[in-house]
C-alpha cells in the first residue's frame, strides 16, 4: 500500500516549504524515521524523516521547488511497488483532511513530542484510510485557526477560518481590514493571491509606500540596487534561508525605529562564580557560559521592565505574558534564532541547558519547528568573534534585542585606582516607537547591576 | 460660530438626511437640515414605506376578518366585511403624523435646526434657502454639505400620468375609494405590493411587467412562487408585456398592451398605477451649476459619498456610484451614518452593497439578501442550494400561511452563504438573520448549528441550511 509523504507544517505561520535535497532516491529502501529529504522554510531548515518503512517509489517535487504545506512530495510503497497515479492523487486529497490543523491549539502539542520534526508529518496510517465524505463536508466548528497562545486572537469570520484551514494559513499573519481589524474574506483571498514574498504582516510601516517586490512566488528577495558583474565574478543563487534573512532584515528596518544604547559591564564577579562552579556544571553535562549569566539576568530584568518584552499591534501594545528568549545562532551560511520558551521558569542550570540544546540542534538542523517561533526578546553575541559591540537589527515583532560584545580584560579606574577587570559592552537595540531612551537605559542599568552583583547562591 | 454657520448642512430630511443629521449631532457636530415639506421623514414616512405598509396591515386585517369562519370568529358575517377607506386613511395618517413628529422631537433633542424651505447649492460649502415665507437665508457648513434630496416616481416615455386616473404610488396611498379594476405597470416592489393591497381591498388587479417574470430582481424561484400564488389569489400577471399606450377618459383608462410576440391587446381599467421606478430629485438644487458631476440625473459619488466638488457629499436615492444604486430607506440611512462618522473624523469602511436586504411586502412577503442562484453561478461559484417550504413548517400552518419557501444559495468550496431568498410569511423579518450571516461571512455550517426556536417561522432558515448540506430534518 502506498503512503504519501507530505510537506510538513513546520510552524504555525508557515504555508510552504522548499525541498533543498533528496537524501533518498526513487527505488531506495527507507526505514521509518530515516531521513528522507531536507527542507527549508522561512523559519527553519530540517531533515524530514520517512513516516513509514518501505521503498521510495515516487518523488513528486524536485529539489529546489517550493510547495504548499500538506502537498504530497513523495510516495512510499512496499518494496517493488510502482507509483500509482490514481492512488497518489486520492491520497493527496485525503492528506490535508487528516493532517493536524494549522491551529495554535494543535501545533504546540505536536511540537512538544519527542523533539523530532516527525510529529508534524501527518500520521501516515490516518492518511491512508479514506475519510468518509461527510468528514470533509462538515468539519468541527469549534476549531479556530487563530490560536490563543499568542496573547490575543486575530478576529476573523467563520468563512475566513474555513479558507485558512483549507490553505494551511495562520490568520494572524494577515492584516484585517474589517471592523476592529477583523480579517475578512477579501483580506484572506488577497493574502492567498499575493506572491509569498509579499505576505508580511503589515503591522507597522503603514503610510509608508511599500517597496516594489518581485512578482514571482519564490523570488523572496527584497529589491536590491542595480549591480554589475565583472568577468571573473562568481554568481551563485541565494539559499532560501539567505533570501528570508534578507527579507526579514529589510522588513525590520522598515518597521521599527531602531535606536541603540551601549553599556560597559564588569564581568569579574560572574567570572569568579563561573570558575568556581564550572566543573560542577560540567559533571551535569552543562557548560556554564557568560551567555548563561547574561540570559538569566536579562530574563529577570524583562520581568521587571515588561515594555521591553512587548510587541506593537496596530495601535495596541501587547505585553507578553511569557518570556520566550531567542538566541541568535550563526550557521555556516546563515543565521537562525531558536527560542527558549518560558525562559523565566528556568534557573541558571535549566537556562544553560536549554540554550546549549537549541543552539546545538540549530547547527545540526534538528530544530523542532515551533522552536523558532514565538520569541519575545532576543540575545545575539557578536562578541564571539571579537567585536567590541554590535548594533543588531530587531527580530520582529519584538521591540528589543541585546547584543553581547567581546568580554576581555581591560584597564579600568576603580576608586581612583587603576585596575584590570574582565569587561565587555552590552548593546540594546530597541524600537523607539514603543521604548523611549530613558526606559531602555533603566532596563540596561538594571542588567548591568544584575551582572555585576550576581548572587552566587543562584548558581 | 455665526448664526447661519454650521458644521454640517443637510439638504433633505428623508431617511438618509435625517439619520445623517442625528448621527452627526451625536458625534458633537452642529447641524442644520433644510427640508421643504411640511413634515420630516421624506418619501419613506410620507409617501413610501410607512403608508404602504400601513395599508398592508389593513389588508391583512381584512383578510383575517373575511376568512372569519375558518378562524372560528362569530358575531358578524365574514362575507359582508368591507374595507372603510376613510377610516383606513385616518388611522394611517395619524400614525404618520406621530412618526414625523417623532423625528422633530429627535431633532430638538439633538439640537438640530430644521430650516423650512428649498435649498440651492451656491458653491463652496454654502446653501441658499428660499424660505416658505419668501425670504432667503444662506447657510454655510464648516465641514460638509450633505445632499440627500432623494427620488420621486417616474414614468416611461409615452405614458403620461395625470395623477388622477393614471397615477403614481404617491396617489395610490391616498385613493379615497377602492377602484373596481386597476392595472399596475411594473412588478418591482412597489408594483407587487400595491397589487396585493388592492386585491385584498377587492379590486380586480392586473400586473403588467415588461420582463419575462414578476419581481425580476429576485431569484427566479421566488418569481415563480409569487406568480403561482398571485394566480391563485386571482391577480392577473402579464409578463413580457409592454404598455404601448394609456389614455385617461371619462370611463377610466384605455390601455394598449403588446406582448413580446407582438400580440396587441386592449383593456380598460379604472386606474392605471405606474410603478416603473424612481428618478433622482435635483430640481432647483443647482447641482450642475456648482459643478457636481452627474450621470443620467444622478449625482456621482465615490464610496465615501464624496461628489466631484470638495465639501459636498451626497447619499441616498439621488446618488450613483457608477451604476444602479439601491433606492431603499435602510440603505440611505446606513449611508447617512457612515457619512456622518466620516465627517466627524472617524475611519469608515465602505458599505458592502452585496449585503443589502431587499424586502417586498406583497402577499406572500419576499425578503432576500446576497446573490441569487443565477448571479452566484454567473460569478463562477460552485453553487449548492438548500430549499425548505413553509408548508412543512408547523408555525406556518398555524398562521395559515403556507405559501413560499426559504432558499439558501451557498458556495460548495468554502461553504459560504452567498444569498438567502425567502418568500412566505414574515419573510421581511426572517431575512435579518441571513443579513447578519452574510455580514459576518458565515458558512452554512454556522446556520446549521444555530439553534432556531420552536415553533417559529425562523425554523425554515435552519431547515434550509440543513437542506443545503444534504437534507432537511423535517422533509
Amino acid at each position: 500500500m502506498a503512503t504519501p509523504v507530505v510537506m510538513p507544517q513546520m510552524g504555525e505561520s508557515i504555508a510552504e516549504g522548499t525541498i533543498v535535497r533528496w537524501i533518498k532516491k526513487v527505488g531506495d529502501a527507507v526505514d521509518r524515521d530515516e531521513p528522507l529529504f531536507e527542507i527549508s522554510t522561512d523559519k527553519v531548515d530540517a531533515e524530514i524523516p520517512s513516516p513509514v518503512a518501505g521503498t521510495l517509489i515516487d518523488i513528486a517535487v524536485k529539489e529546489g521547488e517550493t510547495v504548499a504545506v500538506n502537498s504530497v512530495v513523495a510516495t512510499i510503497g512496499a518494496a517493488g511497488e510502482k507509483a500509482n497515479e490514481q492512488g497518489a492523487a486520492a491520497l493527496a486529497e485525503a492528506a490535508p483532511a487528516n493532517s493536524p490543523p494549522p491551529s495554535g491549539k494543535a501545533q504546540p502539542q505536536a511540537a512538544q513530542g519527542d523533539g523530532t520534526p516527525t510529529k508534524t508529518v501527518s500520521d501516515p496510517s490516518a492518511a491512508t484510510s479514506a475519510p468518509a465524505p461527510a468528514a470533509t463536508e462538515v468539519k468541527d466548528d469549534d476549531q479556530d485557526t487563530a490560536g490563543s497562545d499568542d496573547g490575543r486572537r486575530q478576529k476573523s469570520s467563520p468563512l475566513v477560518r474555513r479558507i485558512a484551514k483549507e490553505h494551511g494559513v495562520d490568520i494572524r499573519q494577515i492584516t484585517g481590514t474589517g471592523i476592529s481589524g477583523r480579517v475578512t474574506k477579501q483580506d484572506i483571498l488577497g493574502y492567498l493571491d499575493a506572491p509569498a514574498a509579499d505576505r508580511e504582516p503589515s503591522r507597522a510601516g503603514s503610510g509608508e509606500a511599500s517597496p516594489q517586490r518581485p512578482d514571482s512566488r519564490d523570488g523572496g528577495t527584497p529589491p536590491s540596487a542595480p549591480t554589475w558583474s565583472g568577468g571573473g565574478d562568481e554568481v551563485a543563487p541565494m539559499s532560501v534561508m539567505r533570501k528570508k534573512i534578507a527579507e526579514h532584515m529589510i522588513v525590520s528596518r522598515r518597521t521599527s525605529a531602531h535606536v541603540y544604547s551601549v553599556f560597559e559591564v564588569n564581568y569579574s564577579k560572574v567570572d569568579d562564580i563561573r570558575k568556581a562552579r564550572r566543573s560542577d556544571y560540567e559533571q551535569r553535562g552543562v557548560k556554564l557560559t557568560f551567555t548563561s549569566f547574561i540570559a538569566k539576568v536579562a530574563v529577570d530584568c524583562l520581568r521587571r521592565h515588561k515594555i521591553i518584552n512587548a510587541s506593537i499591534d496596530g495601535d495596541n501594545v501587547v505585553y507578553r505574558r511569557e518570556i520566550n528568549l531567542g538566541i541568535a545562532v550563526a550557521l555556516e551560511n546563515g543565521l537562525i534564532v531558536p527560542v527558549v520558551k518560558r525562559a523565566d521558569d528556568l534557573n541558571i542550570l535549566g537556562l544553560s541547558r536549554s540554550i546549549a540544546d537549541v543552539a546545538d540542534r540549530a547547527r545540526a538542523k534538528k530544530l523542532n519547528p515551533d522552536e523558532v517561533h514565538g520569541g519575545t526578546f532576543t540575545i545575539t553575541n557578536p562578541g564571539n568573534f571579537g567585536a567590541q559591540f554590535g548594533l543588531p537589527i530587531i527580530n520582529q515583532p519584538q521591540v528589543a534585542i541585546l547584543g553581547v560584545g567581546a568580554i576581555e580584560k581591560r584597564v579600568v579606574v576603580i576608586d581612583d585606582m587603576i585596575g584590570i577587570r574582565l569587561m565587555g559592552y552590552l548593546t540594546l537595540g530597541y524600537d523607539h516607537r514603543l521604548v523611549d531612551g530613558a526606559v531602555a537605559d533603566q532596563f540596561m542599568a538594571d542588567v548591568k547591576k544584575g551582572i555585576e552583583t550576581f548572587d552566587a547562591s543562584q548558581v | 460660530m455665526l448664526a447661519n454657520e454650521y458644521d454640517v448642512v443637510v439638504v433633505g430630511a428623508g431617511t438618509g438626511g435625517y439619520v445623517a443629521a442625528i448621527r452627526a449631532a451625536q458625534l458633537g457636530l452642529k447641524v442644520a437640515v433644510v427640508e421643504k415639506q411640511k413634515a420630516l421623514g421624506g418619501t419613506c414616512l410620507i409617501w413610501g414605506c410607512i403608508p404602504t405598509k400601513a395599508l398592508l396591515e389593513h389588508a391583512h386585517a381584512l383578510k383575517v376578518a373575511q376568512s372569519g369562519k375558518e378562524w372560528g370568529l362569530t358575531g358578524f358575517d365574514p362575507a359582508a366585511v368591507r374595507i372603510d377607506m376613510p377610516a383606513v386613511h385616518a388611522r394611517k395618517d395619524k400614525m404618520i403624523t406621530g412618526l414625523t413628529g417623532g423625528i422633530e422631537m429627535l431633532f430638538k433633542k439633538n439640537k438640530i435646526d430644521w430650516i423650512k424651505g428649498s435649498a440651492r447649492l451656491t458653491g463652496g460649502k454654502a446653501v441658499e434657502v428660499t424660505l416658505h415665507d419668501g425670504g432667503k437665508q444662506v447657510l454655510t457648513a464648516t465641514k460638509e454639505v450633505i445632499v440627500a434630496t432623494g427620488s420621486a416616481p417616474r414614468s416611461v416615455p409615452g405614458i403620461e400620468p395625470d395623477r388622477k386616473k393614471i397615477i403614481f404610488s404617491d396617489e395610490a396611498i391616498h385613493l379615497g375609494e377602492v377602484p373596481k379594476t386597476i392595472a399596475i405597470m411594473g412588478s418591482g416592489a412597489v408594483g407587487v405590493e400595491f397589487a396585493s393591497i388592492f386585491k385584498s381591498f377587492g379590486s380586480e388587479v392586473t400586473v403588467i411587467e415588461l420582463l419575462p417574470r414578476l419581481v425580476p430582481g429576485e431569484d427566479e424561484a421566488v418569481s415563480a412562487e409569487l406568480e403561482k400564488t398571485f394566480k391563485r389569489k386571482g391577480i392577473k400577471s402579464l409578463t413580457g408585456t409592454k404598455v404601448t399606450s394609456a389614455k385617461a377618459g371619462a370611463k377610466g383608462v384605455d390601455l394598449e398592451i403588446a406582448s413580446t410576440d407582438q400580440k396587441t391587446q386592449k383593456m380598460t381599467v379604472d386606474v392605471l398605477l405606474v410603478a416603473t421606478g424612481r428618478g433622482p430629485v435635483t430640481d432647483g438644487l443647482g447641482a450642475e451649476a456648482v459643478g457636481l458631476t452627474m450621470d443620467r440625473g444622478y449625482i456621482v459619488v465615490d464610496q465615501q459619498f464624496r461628489t466631484s466638488v470638495a465639501g459636498i457629499s451626497a447619499i441616498g436615492d439621488v446618488i450613483t456610484m457608477g451604476g444602479p444604486h439601491y433606492q431603499l430607506a435602510h440603505v440611505s440611512s446606513m449611508e447617512g451614518v457612515v457619512l456622518a462618522e466620516r465627517i466627524a473624523g472617524h475611519t469608515v469602511t465602505p458599505i458592502n452593497y452585496d449585503h443589502v436586504p431587499r424586502c417586498t411586502y406583497c402577499d406572500p412577503e419576499i425578503g432576500s439578501v446576497g446573490f441569487t442562484e443565477a448571479q452566484a453561478r454567473e460569478k463562477g461559484y460552485d453553487v449548492r442550494v438548500g430549499v425548505f417550504p413553509f408548508k412543512a413548517l408547523a408555525r406556518a400552518r398555524m398562521a395559515g400561511e403556507t405559501d413560499g419557501f426559504v432558499k439558501i444559495v451557498a458556495d460548495k468550496k468554502y461553504d459560504e452563504v452567498l444569498g438567502v431568498h425567502i418568500i412566505g410569511p414574515r419573510a421581511t423579518e426572517l431575512i435579518a438573520e441571513a443579513v447578519l450571516a452574510l455580514r459576518l461571512e458565515c458558512t452554512v455550517e454556522e446556520l446549521v448549528k444555530t439553534i432556531h426556536a420552536h415553533p417559529t417561522m425562523s425554523e425554515a432558515v435552519g431547515e434550509a441550511s440543513h437542506a443545503a448540506h444534504g437534507a432537511a430534518i423535517h422533509m
